[in-house]
């Protein structure tokens, strides 16, 4: 990847994390679309499939309500996608395992999106304050500039996130991969696998239906007793 | 005085500035500055050059709903405003109506949008994704966003041409029974998913599709997990580890 891979990768960070809040919520920022978004501005739409897919079920669950603020996904979707496409040449491994390393090195390090989402909000904090103090001035007009600067907070903090990622994970994914790969390899379809799993259990978990054992134990068994006596 | 009705250029600023109502979001107003911005060009139109600042601070004061909401609560609130700019009696004043109004939208967007169509969506997704198709990210934005714009829009219209009477048909609506059925749906193609994935995973490794079974205790088990609290971040580390550690010791 050439530095003109890494700014198109930056505006996309910063695109798909002002859709988690501050821009539309038109959902280009769940993993699913951010993955493949990426992926295609740096020329390889699939391996951000690929990734959107281990990672669109395990935060979903997590509501955006008030002032909670869930790990930064879109940012692991976008770093994850990055690294794959970047650092494959570099430490030498390729295809499934790769993706499956960076997916696993980029999720624990969407800690930093809470991180700096919540510096975001507070420096908001200060330009709602200025708002008022422009309301109260009868510039009307300047509160309204004002409350689009917040926009700004929120591409600085997507941004941050994804830089943080990408800039942890390199070094990490150098200094684990020639150890990892070989259980990695081994493993492979079991951890692709898994992590979808993991995030389907976490959002069965987390919905709040009286009948959700009941139903999803029903679902699994007749689509597995389809499948199986085709 | 004859209430100023709004023209549909306005209409269609506001619709359009409501995807931008929290820019600005923060702890301690929320969607204050926002909704003050959401509603500034309708404000503008009623009251023109006699916009006082008093009807400015009242509705940047504190404010938080589901933001898909927000259109509906923004066109009750400038048909108040009309209202009581040209003289009519209410039976509640716009501010009252915001205070009102506002922790109830927001639990039944988040319920509706956020807990039901949006999971739904993301799983028929996920379904298409797994067969490497890259429509699959195209079929969730259409899914979740035709419901979403729609909502957004007739929102805004509903609330302004009804005023206060948008509250009995949003009421008839019946949208936290909506969310119910859409959550229930969620939980089926859950079930759907865990079943093909673990019937690939059979398929995989040569082994009868019987052995599938295992997976419903061990997904029970996680969700449990979660369901007590356990973080997804914890049960990823944990079934990663576990992995590694079986494909390494055989």
């Amino acid at each position: 990847m050439v530095i003109g891979d890494y700014m198109l990768a930056g505006l996309m960070a910063m695109l798909t994390g002002m859709d988690r809040v501050a821009l539309i919520q038109f959902m280009i920022s769940r993993p699913l679309v951010a993955g493949p978004l990426t992926g295609l501005v740096l020329g390889n739409p699939l391996v951000g499939l690929e990734v959107g897919m281990l990672l669109e079920l395990l935060w979903l669950g997590r509501l955006p309500v008030g002032a909670a603020i869930p790990p930064d996904d879109t940012q692991v979707a976008v770093g994850a996608t990055v690294l794959a496409l970047s650092m494959g040449p570099l430490i030498g491994v390729s295809g499934m395992p790769l993706l499956i390393l960076c997916v696993l090195v980029a999720i624990p390090l969407g800690k930093f999106g809470q991180v700096f989402d919540r510096l975001a909000r507070q420096v908001n904090d200060r330009l709602a304050l200025n708002g008022k103090k422009a309301l109260a001035a009868g510039d009307y007009s300047g509160a309204e500039r004002t409350h689009l600067l917040g926009l700004v907070s929120f591409a600085t903090a997507s941004l941050a996130t994804a830089v943080m990622i990408v800039l942890c994970g390199s070094f990490i994914l150098s200094l684990t991969a020639p150890f990892l790969i070989d259980a990695v390899r081994e493993a492979g379809l079991s951890l692709q696998y898994s992590l979808i799993l993991v995030g389907a259990a976490v959002l069965l978990g987390t919905i709040n239906v009286n009948r959700s054992i009941s139903l999803f134990c029903a679902a699994f068994v007749g689509t597995l007793l389809v499948l199986w006596l085709r | 005085m004859k209430e100023i009705r709004l023209a549909w250029p306005v209409l269609l600023r506001i619709f359009f500035r409501s995807f931008l109502v929290q820019a600005s979001w923060n702890f301690e107003r929320l969607q204050n500055l926002g909704f003050f911005y959401l509603l500034s060009p309708g404000l503008r139109s009623i009251y023109g050059d006699s916009l006082s600042r008093d009807v400015c601070e009242r509705h940047s004061a504190y404010f938080n709903t589901h933001p898909y909401f927000s259109p509906l609560v923004a066109g009750t609130v400038l048909r108040l405003e009309a209202k009581a700019h040209a003289g009519e009696e209410t039976t509640i004043d716009a501010e009252t109506y915001k205070q009102m109004v506002m922790g109830p939208f927001a639990a039944m967007g988040d319920a509706l949008f956020w807990g039901g169509l949006r999971p739904l969506a993301a799983l028929i997704g996920l379904l298409i994704a797994s067969q490497g198709s890259l429509w699959a990210p195209v079929v969730f934005l259409v899914l979740f966003n035709l419901p979403h714009l729609l909502f957004r829009s007739g929102g805004l219209l509903l609330g302004y041409t009804q005023g206060l009477r948008a509250i009995e048909t949003v009421q008839k609506c019946r949208l936290p029974d909506l969310a119910l059925r859409l959550k229930e749906s969620t939980i089926i193609l859950i079930g759907v998913l865990c079943a093909y994935l673990s019937f690939k995973g059979c398929e995989h490794q040569d082994l009868s599709a019987v052995w599938g079974f295992v997976l419903l205790p061990v997904v029970l088990l996680f969700a449990w997990l979660a369901h007590k609290g356990v973080t997804s971040l914890f049960l990823v580390l944990l079934t990663t580890l576990s992995l590694l550690l079986l494909a390494l010791l055989f």
